[in-house]
């Protein structure tokens, strides 16, 4: 293992690959700092240009651009409490007052260090772990991975944001929209209108970089009037001191096994990861009043977990296939995109991408705190760049990189309708997350299905007999009731409490 | 929105409707995509029936004015753009230029002082794209 890991540190040590990933950590940080524009939009952007780079360059320029984008958002979440990237919501509680307050380096520095924290301790788990759950997950049979992807589907359908129903209703949608095209198990067209352009399918990245870069470029045109106030941007007590190390070693450790452990779960991202150890250090910290009002341990506890979620959320992906997160979806992609399987067994077909993946994301990390720490300052400025200019230049590489996939203006067209469509979506209420998931695991899943009932001659018995399905088949009911048993017992509580209000009154 | 679904699902039941059974293997082409669709459509009625028993939620003041006649008109310039761009109507890098300018003049508002500006972004971005994407990643732009 160390053999491999070490050769794949000293392939990134060569210029090019050491340039990419320097240039994709960069870029992350630029694009996370900027409202309004996020990682998945960046890497979507970017994917159509990686198709004419070795695999393992493109997928460590990607790695960069990931690990910056979740740091980068905590620059706009600490200066303007407005999250540069959904997964840095939970920092803008405390971030902006302490900023307000003015100690905006004391709150960058403490997320920064907090990030870098994250960054490594899901990297250790991510290089002990990956490989033995990919040794693991070989001998999932197609029955075994159908029920996986389902349990995953309705795993990010019940955390996403809104409605789980909504949530369900995008994964489902995302599933439905995979499936236009010559059908590759029987070779049959379907779903085509009678449209030949429609027989090669819907492909992977116009629809991504509709649904994350269209509809994002949509939303922030409707939202140009908002202006964007400059602050005081000193940056003094940026660096931790040893006691600060001391006094939040417990916090850091915690947040990023949390942020690490949500991570590996599939579909879930960084928001939940940050959510879940910021309430988990505010519930444990002997300060709790201060949550909220400028709290060091609540910026440590937010970034060191989003920044672990990406070295968990590679996980799935390394050993299943499975994507950790929305960026991981698109990186599915990027891996398919380069004729690479995701799965268990690209660690025996393709053991260079996999370790550089894995070394990437430790080379990454220390970058961006370099990065992060020499030039936080200047990063800054980014987030005041006039809107006016940047979106129609972005909607410009939108349509080039859709376009740049087949040189054909067909993808160009899809692109701009799920670019609209996502718009709607996110307007209406329906997660975008659960959709481009679905979109990337149907074919997956429905090839795993027909498979198995080909093995059984058309029998599901073995989903409800071999422990594997049933396990993934209870959790994914259990995942499906609990909402609504949830809402029964707040109800039965409320019925209660109102009882015991009406009976004091008399 | 869930009403759209509904009636894009009931255009893949129907599409899909005489889509023969598989000959070598048990599921065919067609299940997957009903049976889905069909889900939608029953998840798509658990959102619409409470939403027509509640009134709808007022959105809370988003603290800006927001311009969605704007981004009407911007998506108006890019359709117009693409169809310009499939029709090889101009080149690519004076197309884009003159798409930039004209989007970011509109969303400046025509202000003067933006211009040189406006105009500077629209002959760098179209001119640099045309070389970085035709020199350095080798895409076949479409042009005259």
């Amino acid at each position: 293992m160390f053999d491999a890991l070490f050769g794949a540190l000293a392939n990134l040590a060569q210029p090019l690959p050491f340039a990419l990933i320097l240039l994709g950590t960069v870029l992350g940080i630029v694009v996370g700092a900027i409202p309004g524009l996020s990682g998945a939009m960046l890497i979507a952007l970017t994917l159509p240009l990686t198709f004419y780079m070795e695999p393992v360059n493109a997928i460590v320029l990607l790695i960069g651009m990931y690990v910056g984008s979740i740091t980068g958002g905590l620059i706009t979440a600490t200066m303007l409490r407005m999250p540069g990237t959904p997964s840095n919501v939970v920092t803008t509680f405390d971030g902006h007052p302490m900023a307000e307050s003015g100690r905006p380096g004391r709150a960058l520095g403490l997320g920064i260090s907090a990030s870098f924290v994250g960054g490594l301790v899901s990297w250790v788990v991510l290089l002990f772990l990956a490989k033995p759950l990919s040794v693991w997950a070989t001998r999932f049979g197609p029955f075994e991975y159908f029920t996986l992807i389902m349990m995953a589907m309705v795993l990010i359908a019940s955390v996403s944001q809104g409605s789980m129903v909504k949530g369900l209703i995008a994964g489902f949608l995302g599933m439905l929209v995979s499936m236009p095209g010559v059908d590759p198990s029987a070779g049959q067209p379907r779903m085509t209108w009678d449209w030949y352009m429609l027989n090669g399918g819907l492909k992977l990245l116009p629809v991504l970089i509709g649904v994350f870069a269209v509809s994002q470029i949509i939303g922030d045109m409707v939202a140009i009037g908002k202006t964007i106030k400059r602050v005081e941007s000193s940056m003094t007590g940026l660096f931790m001191s040893l006691k600060d190390w001391r006094d939040q070693a417990f916090n850091l450790i915690r947040s990023s096994l949390i942020g690490t452990f949500v991570g590996i779960l599939p579909g879930i991202g960084a928001s939940i990861g940050s959510i879940l150890a910021y309430t988990s250090a505010k519930n444990m910290s002997r300060t709790p009043e201060k949550f909220g009002k400028g709290s060091e341990e609540g910026i440590v506890a937010s970034e060191a977990a989003n920044n672990a979620t990406v070295g968990g959320a590679l996980i799935p992906l390394i050993a299943m296939g499975i994507p950790g997160s929305v960026i991981d979806a698109i990186l599915i992609g990027a891996l398919m995109i380069h004729s690479l399987q995701p799965g268990p067994t690209l660690f025996i077909t393709n053991p260079e991408v996999v370790w550089a993946m894995i070394a990437s994301c430790l080379v990454a990390t220390i970058m961006m705190y370099g990065v992060m720490m020499g030039a936080v300052r200047y990063v800054a400025m980014v987030m005041y760049i006039p809107r006016v200019y940047l979106l129609p230049v972005i909607l410009v590489f939108c349509i080039v990189g859709a376009f740049a996939l087949d040189n054909t203006m067909f993808d160009v067209w899809v692109m701009l309708i799920f670019g609209v469509v996502g718009f709607a979506m996110e307007k209406a209420g329906f997660p975008l997350g659960p959709f481009v998931i679905g979109f990337v695991l149907a074919p997956l899943m429905e090839s795993k299905l027909r498979t198995g009932l080909m093995m059984t001659n058309g029998s599901l018995e073995p989903m409800f007999t071999r422990p594997l399905p049933i396990i993934f088949l209870i959790i994914a009911v259990i995942l499906l009731i609990m909402p609504f048993f949830r809402s029964w017992r707040e109800r039965q509580f409320r019925g209660r409490a109102a009882a015991t209000t009406d009976e004091t009154a008399e | 929105m869930a009403a759209a679904f509904i009636a894009g699902c009931l255009a893949v039941l129907w599409e899909t409707r005489d889509i023969p059974p598989g000959t070598f293997e048990p599921l065919g082409s067609a299940p997957v995509p009903q049976g889905v669709a069909a889900l939608i459509i029953a998840l798509c009625l658990a959102v619409i029936a409470p939403a027509l028993r509640r009134p709808a939620e007022v959105a809370p003041d988003p603290g800006y004015t927001p311009r969605p006649l704007d981004a009407a008109m911007v998506a108006g310039l890019t359709i117009a753009y693409v169809a310009m761009m499939q029709a090889r109507l101009l080149d690519f890098a004076p197309l884009t230029a003159l798409f930039l300018f004209v989007t970011i003049a509109f969303l400046t508002r025509l202000r003067l002082r933006a211009m040189p500006t406006a105009a500077l972004v629209a002959v760098v971005t179209g001119w640099g794209c045309q070389y970085v994407f035709t020199r350095v990643f080798v895409v076949d732009l479409p042009g005259l």
